[in-house]
């Protein structure tokens, strides 16, 4: 049952004697990466790959309208009994929001209704801001599993966890259907299980901020996952003051002085998303932060 | 933005992950497996009847939190039961319910019914399941087999949490029917027991019962060590609720039988009551648990229980668990342990001891060893006292130098394994 209007599918292409598989899924090129010369096991494991991430995108997309947490953000302060799977990732985002002392905030995206980051100068006023902060607070939620009750006029949002899990849940996929060396990348969230049988390690090239399509540094590791928070493209500038898209659901501003990507180097994608989401909160403080947590990091300002 | 306390973020998120990523199919329904409770029990009265009793109790939690839970219980009693008439200082004959032979019991003698066996088969089944975040409901139903009674039950309930999860209100209903087929058919009440070979005074082969019951509660918690609940309830009993078996003694003015007439209870019963349990967590995770509960019906009798329970845990494996209960009721008022000849015959009549004013004490401990985190083994062993009025005020001439009341003394062993897997 395809209902959606982008096109599905998947190919695959033999390069360096290695099957690279591609698709695209949460509005990111998603490509994975097969250490074998089989080709019915490329176009088996890609297939596999894609249809997992569409099923995960089409679940927990804020935007379709047959996904979960829209369905959350319109019950109307009415709990609502959620999945496993959501029970999972709620606890999750809850975990998250307590050991960041309420940094990392799934319920913070509301705040998009006033800030958008397309490079103008639009910044919205305080009034706009402080009116809309009430609605912020995973607190405020109640979650008692698997009962999550959202209280009006409150929104969550699980973008800031989808992707990086979406990679994690397609490598332990494929891993179960083959013992090669896999490689998932998706736009740039990356998470690999061992290296490639004939090299010690994968290289993977960072993007520098300024040349977009020219990597500014190689990162190599022979197996975990990558994750980068970031988008050199999406700022604001009054002035000369930069606002990035980084928003504290404290203040309802975005971070001073973050950095403009953060990429952080974990066991899994999940954990180096989270890591890298909380160094930009940080902002100016945000190496110290992965440094004092001990963090395998690049910064870029 | 200032850095907190030299944090333990990545650990905690490292854990965190784990858990989201950890389990193979995420997608997948978790249920959480059975639960066995296997369990003999054996049950013994000084003199009179045994019984043993297996059983079985099995439940199923499901992801979502709905329970299946079935139970088989098997019993089988053997022995001697007082048939209702009093003692005497003559040998007294009596013929057994087929009516094709006959006892005799001897001077000073509690009469007791030596012919009473039977096995009894249970079963059982009930479905709880959440409606909402706090409501949950619960159906049932049990089907109970003997030689000559049957009954077939069904039951429902409801059950709301309020302030956040600290009140549960439930509500519950059951009904059951049941039929009652005695060996020789129903006697008549008020007939004379007949000799052996006679036509024995029947009205027809059987009887039924119907009883309707509803209850109302309340769990409290109260704090994070006590917990309290609070019940009331009533059950409607209709139909025939005589026991067939039992006989009253029609004596003279010396206290000698001259008759025996069938018991007669009138057909209907309404019982009220009130139940609260208190359970207290203390610190070192023992358990203290406390029961009262006070019925009163319009038969007469009310009742009070006391039940006090603590459950001391020695160390990992082992706890112990005391008991003392006690148990006291009045009279109904149609109970006569015997009729004196030529006194007007009351509406109703019985001289079942069940139906007499009594106290009950049970003491005994409950010995529990975990075998393994999932599987325990307990034994049970209590001992049970009942004692009513044996010289009572209006016993006549020879009664006055025997018991007229069947003291009662009982023990109960039962040994449980339970599993979950």
């Amino acid at each position: 049952m395809q209902t959606d209007r982008i096109q599905r599918e998947h190919t695959i292409k033999f390069i360096d004697g290695m099957f690279i598989g591609s698709f695209q899924a949460m509005a990111s090129p998603c490509e994975i990466i097969i250490d074998s010369d089989q080709q019915s096991l490329a176009k088996k494991l890609t297939a596999l790959a894609a249809k997992e991430a569409w099923r995960i995108e089409q679940k927990f997309s804020r935007y379709r309208k047959d996904g979960i947490v829209p369905q959350i953000n319109n019950s109307q302060g009415v709990a609502l009994k959620v999945d496993d799977e959501t029970s999972l990732l709620l606890d999750f985002a809850y975990q998250c929001y307590d050991i960041s002392d309420g940094l990392f905030d799934i319920s913070s995206g509301i705040l998009r209704k006033i800030w958008h980051f397309d490079a103008s100068d639009n910044i919205p006023k305080q009034s706009q801001i402080d009116a809309l902060l009430p609605a912020i607070g995973l607190n405020k939620a109640t979650w008692e599993k698997p009962w999550f009750t959202l209280p009006k006029g409150m929104e969550i949002d699980l973008g800031g966890i989808g992707k990086e899990y979406a990679v994690d849940r397609v490598l332990k996929l494929l891993q179960e259907h083959s013992d090669c060396a896999l490689l998932v990348n998706f736009g740039g969230d990356i998470a690999a299980n061992k290296p490639p049988h004939n090299k010690a390690y994968w290289s993977i090239g960072v993007e520098d901020k300024a040349q977009e399509k020219k990597a500014q540094a190689i990162i190599q590791f022979p197996q975990g996952a990558i994750a980068t928070s970031g988008d050199v493209k999406r700022y604001l500038l009054k002035g000369k003051k930069r606002y990035s898209h980084i928003l504290n659901p404290k203040t309802g501003w975005p971070v001073a002085k973050a950095p403009s990507t953060v990429t952080v180097i974990a066991n899994t994608c999940t954990e180096a998303g989270i890591l890298a989401t909380l160094a930009m909160l940080h902002g100016k403080q945000a190496e110290k932060f992965l440094a004092r947590e001990a963090v395998d990091y690049r910064v870029q300002r | 933005m200032q850095l907190k306390k030299k944090t333990k973020i990545k650990a905690a998120l490292a854990s965190a992950t784990c858990l989201l990523l950890g389990n193979t199919q995420a997608q997948a329904g978790e249920d959480k497996g059975w639960e066995i409770d296997a369990a003999f029990l054996y049950y013994s009265e000084q003199d009179r009847v045994s019984a043993a009793e297996p059983t079985i109790f099995a439940t199923k939690t499901f992801a979502d939190e709905s329970k299946l839970n079935l139970n088989l219980v098997v019993d089988t009693l053997t022995g001697a039961s007082p048939n209702g008439a009093a003692p005497s200082d003559q040998v007294q004959t009596f013929t057994t319910p087929s009516g094709n032979s006959s006892y005799q019991i001897a001077p000073g003698e509690l009469p007791l019914d030596e012919t009473f066996h039977d096995t009894r088969v249970q079963v059982g089944a009930n479905w709880e399941a959440p409606i909402s975040r706090l409501t949950r409901y619960n159906v049932g139903a049990n089907i109970s087999s003997e030689y000559d009674y049957n009954s077939a039950s069904i039951s429902g309930g409801l059950a709301h949490d309020f302030n956040r999860k600290n009140t549960t209100l439930s509500v519950g209903v059951a009904y059951a029917a049941d039929t009652i087929d005695p060996e020789g058919g129903i006697p008549t009440p008020y007939a004379s027991m007949a000799a052996q070979g006679a036509t024995q005074p029947r009205d027809g082969d059987s009887e039924s019962k119907n009883v309707f019951d509803i209850m109302l509660g309340v769990t409290q918690v109260i704090n994070e060590r006590t917990v309290m609940q609070f019940n009331i309830g009533t059950s409607q009993s209709s139909g025939y609720l005589n026991d067939p078996f039992k006989i009253i003694s029609i004596v003279d003015s010396n206290g000698r039988p001259q008759d025996y007439i069938y018991e007669s209870r009138p057909d209907s019963r309404s019982k009220n009551y009130f139940f609260w349990s208190t359970q207290y967590h203390l610190t070192n995770n023992d358990t203290a648990d406390f029961s009262y509960r006070y019925m009163t019906d319009d038969w007469g009798i009310n009742s009070h229980t006391v039940d006090l329970r603590y459950r001391w845990n020695i160390n990992d494996r082992w706890y112990l668990q005391p008991r003392l209960r006690f148990y006291q009721q009045t009279a109904a008022d149609f109970y006569r342990h015997s009729l004196v000849q030529g006194v007007t015959v009351p509406e109703d009549i019985s001289s079942d001891y069940r139906l007499a004013e009594f106290d009950a004490t049970t003491i005994g401990f409950k010995l529990g060893y975990a075998l393994s985190s999932h599987s325990e083994i307990s034994a049970r062993l209590e001992s049970y006292q009942q004692k009513g009025d044996t010289k009572p005020s209006d016993a006549v001439g020879v009664q006055k130098q025997y018991e007229m009341f069947p003291d009662l003394d009982a023990s109960i062993f039962q040994i449980t394994y339970s599993i979950k897997f």
